[in-house]
């Protein structure tokens, strides 16, 4: 909720509050409008165990914590078949103060720093990060293989786009198109090309704080020394990292956006024009880290009082992170201003949209969970009544396109950028 | 630890993804809502964990139910059966019992729009079977605790009152057929879905058998009488225009009020007052919702954070014993006439309309309509539990809370509850006429033991008073130990009830922690 750092053990008062409500299984209760599309957390829609919900990972987290468990195959199980997405939290908040997802986070930070885990899937890809700084073990020099030759990139913009590690190296196709839609929409950026190192997201989601410190210096650093300003990222991911996570460890002034946000301001600045018609039904999906997650911690400086005896509370309260400031609608603006397009929402949309599965860790080390869990959000899309599923995020991109396969889902699959600039052809 | 011959035979029926021994799974179901009560009652520090259950398993389907409790008798281990699982009640009195979360039996089997009722599975929740019903014009009613519980537990296993109760009932009362695993493993089927030709869910006692008493008396058997895995339960006409529209993003949702539907706060100088406004609002059968919630409980209802509510708790020092009071109309035509009739019985019991002094948030409408106002007693501290607890007339509860107000306030003065200046009642019209449901919320701090410790004090004072100055039963006489005691006050009850369990489950099969064991009395 702060931006201080916290230990698991300074959650402890926040644990034993939990009220075993089972909020944090649904979406908020308010916004239920059927049996199907009620429930929120992907882990418990897995494996039914209380142990599998944001409430049960808090109980688990202090059964830990006060030594009434040790560490075993099956805590480390529970721990990190979670997609870290954060829905939890916004359901309990919606009417309670806890923290089921810092708490989760704090948990497996513990768990690395007590040297039990990530699982090996995870310490794989943070060591790959460490040689080659992405976690697909790709070749450094190998990051802007994407880029087309026609593309016209600047070497002193303020502007950077960060393509991120799983757009460059999986997902070129979003990053070709950002690039193009900039081109033809007059913005100047530059890429940090092999000085791009892996923004840190999948290693602080495993709990590996240590090494993420190193990246996060690491990159502010190479956005100095190119007198950046201005990051515009098209992942997800990469965004709520350098938004919310990143001034946690070190203060920065750069402004943040994602692609959508700068979509959306050149549209009505009237840089960017739509004109040719692209006749899809789409439906969008918002991805956990550039809606709920991305929301920045701020600064509190307060002391817990009690106004009425036994009713203690921090004053001035605690600013929450309650998933009302994500980045809904600069996507879905751009989506309407495409001309032909018809936008239909799923039931679960915004800061109670389900997770696609991947994050978290769970797309490398539960990848059948994984596909599941994007399964289960692909039937969502397909119900709208959509022939189209667009998203914002090349880890979402990945694991729903997956699904589409896996499934022969009659749906197709676009990134918002793709969408754009087939808008924009001429 | 289960011998591993009995894990495997539970292992066989559920498969190995159903079932887990593992600490850290069966841990989390030792912690429970107020489980630190009950350690407090058994001489322990008020611990959040209570007993670990040996193991935990998932059935999905009645038949894996009965498999997992005929393995239970087999091997005199005991069950303990919870549908969504909020409160201490669920949670295993023993070391020897086997948790069943019936987490997996999730469906609405039907909605039978034309008879009025629905047949569900245990883990539908209430806001779940209301999305659904709410397309044919229908609701369900829903407990106390939200929304997020489930319906069938209420129906069949707990007390089942709601904010709501005014036109729905209180869930014991809206039991139709009910599918019934016994202790032994063997299936009932009881009311209409229990006769042979042609049965279907419509009725709870007849034509066939009728067991409704039995099945779950006053409170609910929590568990101790076998496990229930389907339900018919009655559904009721939407109040209002059957539309939802929340927009906004979470915790700032706003919500189009649908037509016709008024949410009214009415302030009574005193509990005379009050009773005779809630006697007359439900003889007038006006109200969809109307409740008593102390002045505290009330402004905490339509708070949405604790430091909105202390601030609201400094700014209306006037409003003494509210009466709240939700009317819902399906034309204009019956809207103006409700409205009309609520002003005059404003008049006629020298109420004061309290409403436009709240600001009461349009959420808050939508909150009402799904029964959500009993989770903001949890705003203050993040806990609190009630005392007392009948179902009787008005002016019993009434007397209740003026008898209690002293015992209150003594507590409050030692530090240990919350100060609510010893009014917290919560007085659910059902049934419209002159009777109530009554409980009294006490809140403490769940983090401080000597708050625990002294609202375990002040709960037994309670249970006390209620037989010395008999106001009936409390609901939450659970358990040998309790019924033991109160039993020999109230024309013995507690020897039929163990007759009763006796009949069913002599072992004990079902555990009997929050009912009563078969044993003969010590
Ligand atoms: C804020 C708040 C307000 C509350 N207000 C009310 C109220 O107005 N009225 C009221 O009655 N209660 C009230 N309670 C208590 C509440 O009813 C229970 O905590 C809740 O309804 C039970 O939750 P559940 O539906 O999850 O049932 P569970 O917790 O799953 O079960 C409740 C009990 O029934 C047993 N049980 C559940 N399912 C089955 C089954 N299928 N077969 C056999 N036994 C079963 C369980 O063992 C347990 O003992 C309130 C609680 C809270 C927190
Ligand atoms: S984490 Fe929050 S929503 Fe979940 S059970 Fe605990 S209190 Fe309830
Ligand atoms: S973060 Fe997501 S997957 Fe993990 S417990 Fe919370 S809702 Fe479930």
């Amino acid at each position: 909720m702060t931006l201080e750092l916290k230990k698991l053990a300074d959650y402890k008062d926040i644990m034993e509050r939990c009220i075993r409500c089972s909020m944090c299984k649904w979406i908020p209760q308010v916004q239920i409008k059927s049996w199907k599309y009620a429930q929120v957390c992907p882990s418990i829609d897995e494996y039914n165990f209380h142990a599998y919900s944001g409430g049960g990972r808090m109980i688990i987290a202090l059964s830990l914590l006060t030594e009434r468990i040790g560490y075993s195959e099956e805590l480390l199980n529970i721990v990190y078949r979670c997609t870290a997405c954060g829905a939890c939290a916004v359901s309990c908040k919606y009417l309670n103060d806890l923290e089921p997802l810092e708490v989760i986070e704090a948990l497996r930070k513990k768990i690395v720093e007590d040297g039990e885990g990530p699982l090996p899937a995870h310490k794989k890809y943070m060591k790959l990060t460490e040689e080659v700084h992405n976690p697909y073990g790709e070749e450094p020099s190998k990051r802007l293989d994407w880029l087309p030759s026609d593309i016209k990139v600047s070497k002193n913009s303020k502007l950077a786009y960060f393509v991120g590690c799983t757009t460059s190296y999986r997902r070129k196709e979003i990053a070709i198109a950002t690039a193009r839609i900039f081109n033809k929409a007059g913005v100047e950026f530059q890429l940090l090309g092999e000085d791009e190192f892996c923004c840190g997201s999948p290693i602080l989601r495993a709990g590996g704080e240590a090494q993420v410190l190193d990246l996060i210096k690491r990159n502010i650093k190479a956005f100095k020394e190119r007198g950046i300003e201005t990051i515009v990222t098209s992942c997800a991911g990469c965004y709520s990292t350098l938004k919310a996570d990143y001034p946690r460890y070190v203060k920065h002034d750069f402004k943040i956006l994602h692609t959508s946000e700068l979509l959306e301001q050149l549209l009505k600045e009237g840089k960017l024009k739509l004109k040719k018609e692209v006749p899809l039904t789409v439906t969008y999906h918002d991805p956990c880290h550039l809606g709920r997650c991305s929301e920045p911690y701020k600064e509190w400086h307060g002391e817990i009082m009690e106004p009425i005896p036994l009713v203690r509370f921090p004053v001035p309260p605690l600013p929450l992170r309650q998933g009302t400031y994500g980045c809904y609608y600069p996507p879905r603006n751009v989506l309407k201003a495409i001309p032909g397009l018809k936008l239909v929402e799923m039931e679960r949309i915004k800061e109670y949209a389900y997770c696609c599965g991947a994050g978290g860790g769970v797309k490398a080390a539960f990848p059948d969970f994984a596909l599941k869990t994007a399964g289960r959000r692909l039937e969502e899309a397909i119900d709208t009544g959509a022939d189209t599923l667009v998203s914002c995020c090349p880890f979402c991109a990945t694991n729903l396109q997956d699904a589409i396969k896996a499934n022969n889902a009659p749906i197709k699959f676009y990134d918002l950028t793709e969408l754009v600039l087939k808008a924009m052809e001429d | 630890m289960l011998d591993d011959n009995i894990y495997e035979a539970f292992e066989q029926i559920v498969g190995p993804e159903n079932i887990s021994q593992a600490p850290a799974i069966i841990d989390t179901y030792a912690f429970q809502w107020a489980a630190e009560v009950l350690n407090v009652l058994d001489g322990k520090p008020p611990a959040r964990y209570y007993i670990r259950p040996a193991a935990v398993i998932l059935p999905g389907s009645v038949e894996e139910v009965q498999g997992v409790v005929k393995v239970c008798n087999r091997y005199k281990i005991s069950f303990k059966a919870f549908s969504t699982g909020l409160g201490p009640w669920n949670c295993v009195s023993s070391t020897n019992t086997v948790q069943i979360d019936l987490r997996r039996m999730n469906k609405i089997i039907k909605i039978d729009a034309k008879n009025m009722f629905a047949v569900i599975e245990p883990y539908v929740s209430g806001a779940q079977l209301q999305s659904e019903t709410m397309k044919f014009g229908l609701n369900c009613g829903m407990p106390g605790a939200g929304p997020q519980v489930s319906p069938l537990a209420s129906a069949t296993s707990m007390c089942g009152m709601g904010f709501t109760s005014a036109s729905t009932g209180f869930a014991g009362r809206s039991v139709l057929g009910v599918e019934w695993v016994l202790p032994s493993g063997e299936l009932l089927h009881v009311g209409s879905i229990g006769i042979t030709n042609d049965p279907d869910w419509f009725s709870g006692d007849g034509p066939g058998p009728s067991l409704r008493g039995i099945m779950r008396g006053f409170v609910g058997a929590k568990s101790g009488m076998g496990i229930f895995t389907k339900v018919a339960v009655k559904l009721y006409p939407f109040p209002c225009k059957p539309e939802w529209k929340v927009t906004g993003e979470s915790p700032n949702y706003e919500f189009e009020i649908p037509n016709y539907l008024k949410l009214y706060v009415i302030n009574y100088k005193n509990w005379d007052e009050l009773a005779n406004a809630l006697r007359r609002f439900e003889e007038e059968e006006i109200g969809f919702m109307c409740y008593h919630l102390s002045a505290s409980a009330t402004l905490a209802g339509f708070a949405k954070t604790r430091e909105e509510l202390v601030t609201q708790l400094a700014s209306h020092g006037r409003l003494k014993r509210p009466l709240t009071v939700m009317i819902g109309a399906q034309t204009e035509r019956e809207f103006e006439y409700k409205k009309q009739v609520v002003e005059a019985l404003i008049q006629e019991t020298g109420g004061k309309d309290y409403t436009k002094k709240l600001k009461i948030r349009s959420i808050s409408y939508a909150e009402g309509l799904r029964c959500m106002y009993g989770f903001h007693g949890f705003l203050i501290t993040g806990a609190f539990q009630s005392t007392h607890g009948c179902m009787d007339n008005i002016d019993n509860s009434v007397h209740m809370a003026q008898l209690n107000a002293p015992l209150k306030k003594k507590f409050i003065k030692k530090g240990v509850i919350i100060d609510d200046q010893g009014d917290g009642l919560w007085l659910a019209s059902f049934e419209r006429g002159h009777m109530a449901h009554c409980e009294m919320p006490t809140m403490y701090n769940v983090n401080i033991t000597e708050s625990v410790e002294g609202f375990v004090e002040y709960a037994n004072a309670c249970d006390e008073m209620d037989l010395e100055e008999h106001l009936g039963l409390p609901f939450f006489i659970l358990g040998d130990k309790k019924h033991e005691w109160a039993g020999p006050h109230c024309m013995n009850y507690h020897i039929w009830l163990r007759k009763i369990k006796e009949s069913f489950d002599p072992q004990n099969i079902a555990d009997p922690g929050f009912y009563i064991s078969s044993k003969k009395e010590s």
